[in-house]
């Protein structure tokens, strides 16, 4: 027993460093590389959401010092609100609060561990606080935050106050790391910062590479988004711990008020609804015969469910005690009973969640990124209407082509969910898979691996379906998959458009050239014959071909217009 | 000269007409059209007769293979035209030089004389003879004048031995004193005169071997007749020469060739004209021509049974024919001008036979037996061949 509260003891002590590693591929500090970016990630999604909620034009730079073998030290620096000094420990200290993740809300972080989690990782690889420099305008206070992994808080282990002259207001985040490395590399810092800057073209972002050379992603937009607002679940996105996690917490006196209060798209009609849905399914539960059965459940899900109900005898009865529920508080609602709503949520007919809390980029940002940071010859963009997924979870999809210009040679896809690029697993992407399935021959795009065309995809969701634990690529939904094939054809179409009036442009060029390079030829051979000077015969045939194209390129601009 | 003869000279029935003047006429004419068309801007073009099978058909009362209406119209304006409209005029500016300086050049001459890469591009003008000889093809059909007239000739083949005096610009000679290998056709007749000839017919002669047996055997001189060997199917030179002798002359033409499909391919040649030069048939064709042989006949009735040769290919009763000579004497039995009892008797019998008889199998009666028997029992009884 010693030994096993021995055990006991050292496993608690551990416990959140030990969450931490176990759970490291989920966080993203994976692989020497990966974590970098997981890092920076962590570091300027912070500084994006925090200068976007103060409508703040971000500003925001990035520099990594190379201080020995894989070990750096990391500065990200922002120009937004700055956190008051009471709340520098618990915005990086607290792991798994305060985040967003109990929210129904869109938003960039994917781990909901945010800028805590890059705390705790540097201080697990280089033992090292995190230095803190911010400012809300006033004093600026420098602060190194540590993390007590016993009691799972942020703890300052120093603090000095400094006078603020220039009235400098913003965050500094100093972190020392290492086992990770910086590579130029399709999932390192630059990359991802990259694209970034693309999906943020209201953001200046700065980039110190460990050699000292500085990159610019410069803004191109002065629009700050609005910050993505709260959305009450729909009833068919929730699973039953989500109903009961939420009557546990609501203030609300009635289960049914619970309900109406707190999901939308439920009323108090509908509430009645669901009263006969969950007593029907309970009498057909008591029904023997396994294809009758069936039958009725057939008929559930075509809505006749007064029919079901008036089947079974002294149903009425059964419907009291469901409706009995209805008029509980919310906190005695139990696991079971919650189970019984959830399910008879599948069977009932809701109208389609709101889509006012998502917050797309905009086809004409997304054209202003692709056209800033890709300097293209031609961009386009097509955000979609918002959908609605199994059922009960909005989510939009928006798509921009860049091709041409400063792009090399290749076909590219740029992954991102809710404007967060997504660097890893694209192969089992839906975004990838959906690109891979259109005929881009149609679009006169006929050697995709030869056209420098860069395809970009932003799925937004408050639930965007991940696959697997690494949350760097989007299950292939059927309804997600086939809102990206529309959009992709969208643009493909207007890339076609303008790929076909290029092509016909260098075609009409190509044929002038044709009659004017003979000109010299049949002028002397003419002269020859009819004894007309050459030079004279030679103007006659040039401004000939002139007229001729000249009209013709009127008439070509006017059946476009048309 | 032996008495009661079916061969003898007839009256000439057209002159001697060679005119420079005329193609140089000519080519002015479409050139200024051309400038005319360009300065009041309309997109210049060259109207040419098309070649090819489509645009021919059989003259039955001229007997002559002829060129049909059709007309194909060579744009400048138009991509896929362009540089055959460029190609056309520079042949037409090389060939008025070359007939105002008289010059004559051969279609390889012609070729690369105006080959050169255009100014400022990596293209030629012509890229290969290929390109260049229709063009001058083209400007035969449009023009209506022949290539001789406009001084571009084509390799020389055949020749002619028999007492006839030729005036070749300042030479003047007798085709029978120039030795046994006669006087060679060159590519370009037009120009060519005749002032004294002392035979009574032209006899066309498929393969030199022949000839230069009917030359060593005395032949023109004893039957009074003028040798011509073709070589092989006959050259336009030879061909323009026949009928320049036939009408210009009055001369009747004998046509002697292997009795196979080749050999009555190249008189239906000589006499009708070709496919594709129908439109120089008027200028080229001989329909008086008559044939003396190899014939069918000749092998039962001269006992050559036994020098004959299989045909080639497979007979149309077997399975997979008719193909090789087979298939080739049924595309002769369909010809207009083969219509008639003779002929499809002749070819039949081949047929039915299955064998073709070279001129040279008669020397297996004797080398002289051609020259002393063979042609003249045929010829003076008139037992030609329509």
């Amino acid at each position: 027993m010693a030994e096993a509260s021995q055990l006991f003891k050292e496993f608690k002590i551990q416990s959140v460093s030990e969450f931490f590693r176990r759970n490291a591929a989920m966080l993203g500090y994976t692989g020497k590389v990966r974590s970098l970016t997981t890092l920076v990630h962590e570091a300027v999604t912070n500084a994006l959401d925090a200068c976007e909620e103060a409508g703040i034009p971000p500003y925001v730079r990035v520099e990594i010092e190379e201080l020995g073998s894989e070990h750096y030290r990391v500065v990200i620096e922002d120009n937004g609100p700055g956190i008051p000094e009471k709340y520098i420990s618990h915005v990086f200290g607290k792991m798994l609060a305060g985040t967003k993740a109990h929210r129904n809300i869109q938003s960039r972080g994917q781990q909901g561990l945010g800028i805590s989690g890059a705390v705790m990782f540097a201080q697990i690889t280089s033992g090292k606080a995190t230095r803190v420099v911010t400012s809300t305008g006033g004093e600026i206070v420098e602060a190194w935050v540590k993390i007590d992994v016993d009691r799972n808080e942020g703890k300052i282990i120093k603090k000095e106050r400094h006078p603020n002259p220039k009235g400098w207001r913003g965050t500094r985040i100093e972190l020392e790391v290492k086992n990770v490395r910086y590579i130029r590399s399709r999932q390192g810092v630059y990359w991802y910062l990259k694209l970034t800057a693309i999906a943020n073209p209201h953001a200046h972002i700065e980039l110190v590479e460990p050699d000292g050379r500085l990159i610019v992603f410069p803004r191109s937009s002065e629009e700050i988004p609005d910050p993505p607002v709260e959305m009450k679940p729909h009833p068919r996105g929730v699973l039953t711990d989500d109903v009961y996690r939420m009557a546990k917490k609501t203030r609300r006196a009635t289960v049914k008020r619970f309900l109406v209060g707190e999901f939308s798209r439920i009323s108090d009609k509908k509430v009645d609804e669901l009263i006969e849905y969950i007593a029907a399914l309970r009498l057909i539960k008591t029904e023997k015969d396994h294809k009758v059965r069936e039958q009725l459940y057939e008929r559930l899900v075509k809505g006749e469910v007064k029919a079901v109900l008036r089947s079974f005898r002294g149903y009425t009865k059964v419907l009291k005690n469901v409706a009995r529920i209805m008029e509980k508080p919310p906190e005695k609602l139990s696991w079971h009973e919650a189970e019984e709503i959830v399910t008879a949520f599948k069977y009932m007919k809701f109208l389609a969640p709101p889509t006012h809390g998502l917050r797309p980029i905009g086809e004409e940002n997304i054209t202003k990124g692709l056209r800033g940071i890709l300097k293209p010859e031609f961009v386009t963009a097509v955000t979609r209407p918002p959908k609605v997924y199994s059922g009960g979870i909005p989510f939009q999809v928006e798509v921009g082509i860049a091709y041409g210009g400063e792009i090399p040679s290749g076909f590219d896809v740029f992954r991102y969910a809710n404007r967060v690029p997504l660097l890893f697993d694209a192969g089992s992407c839906v975004t990838t898979i959906a690109a891979r399935s259109i005929e881009w021959k149609r679009y006169k795009v006929d050697d995709p691996d030869r056209t420098p065309l860069i395809l970009m995809v932003n799925v937004i969701s408050v639930h965007v379906p991940y696959t697997g634990t690494g949350k760097q690529s989007i299950a292939n939904v059927e309804e997600i998959y086939n809102e990206i094939r529309l959009a992709i054809m969208d643009a493909a179409r207007r890339l076609q458009t303008y790929l076909s009036g290029k092509h016909r442009r260098l075609h009409q060029a190509k044929r002038k050239k044709t009659f004017q390079r003979y000109v010299p030829e049949i002028a002397k051979a003419l002269s020859v014959l009819t004894g007309e000077p050459e030079e004279r015969v030679s103007e006659y045939f040039i401004s000939f071909i002139e007229n001729h194209f000249s009209a013709k390129e009127g008439t070509a601009e006017v059946s476009e217009n048309a | 000269m032996p008495k009661g003869r079916a061969i003898h000279r007839e009256k000439p029935k057209e002159r001697f007409s060679y005119d420079p003047r005329k193609v140089l006429a000519r080519l002015e004419e479409y050139g200024r059209r051309i400038l005319q068309d360009i300065k009041s801007g309309k997109n210049p073009h060259f109207d040419i007769p098309m070649r090819g099978l489509s645009n021919v058909y059989f003259d039955e009362s001229k007997g002559l293979i002829r060129m049909g209406e059709k007309l194909s119209r060579r744009y400048f304006l138009n991509v896929a035209h362009a540089r055959k409209f460029m190609q056309t005029l520079i042949i037409m500016a090389y060939v008025k030089r070359l007939v105002s300086e008289r010059k004559h050049a051969s279609l390889r001459e012609a070729y690369y004389a105006n080959k050169h890469t255009i100014p400022g591009t990596k293209e030629n003008t012509f890229e290969d003879q290929s390109e260049s000889d229709p063009i001058i093809e083209d400007l035969e059909r449009m023009m209506g004048v022949l290539r001789e007239e406009m001084h571009i000739t084509a390799d020389r083949r055949g020749y002619i031995y028999g007492d006839i005096v030729i005036r070749d610009g300042e030479d003047e000679f007798n085709a029978s004193r120039l030795g046994m290998g006669g006087w060679a056709v060159p590519g370009t007749v037009e120009h060519i005169q005749f002032p004294e000839i002392n035979v009574d017919y032209a006899l066309v002669v498929e393969t030199a071997a022949m000839a230069d047996r009917l030359i060593e055997e005395k032949f023109p001189k004893k039957e009074n007749a003028l040798i011509i060997a073709t070589q092989g199917q006959a050259s336009r030179g030879v061909r323009r020469l026949i009928h320049r002798l036939h009408y210009e002359e009055g001369l009747p033409i004998i046509v002697f060739t292997d009795g196979d499909p080749y050999g009555w391919y190249i008189y239906s040649t000589i006499k009708q004209g070709s496919i594709n030069l129908a439109y120089l048939s008027d200028k080229l064709a001989t329909p008086e021509a008559r044939f003396v042989g190899m014939t069918m006949g000749d092998i039962r009735r001269y006992g050559l049974e036994n020098v004959t040769e299989k045909l080639k290919g497979i007979p149309p009763n077997k399975k997979g024919g008719p193909t090789g000579d087979y298939k080739r004497i049924i595309e002769e039995m369909n010809y207009p001008w083969f219509q008639n009892r003779e002929w499809q008797g002749q070819l039949k019998m081949a047929l039915r036979m299955g064998v073709r008889i070279e001129q040279q199998a008669l020397a297996n009666k004797s080398l002289e037996f051609v020259a002393k028997r063979y042609l003249p029992e045929k010829i003076n009884n008139g037992d030609l061949l329509p």
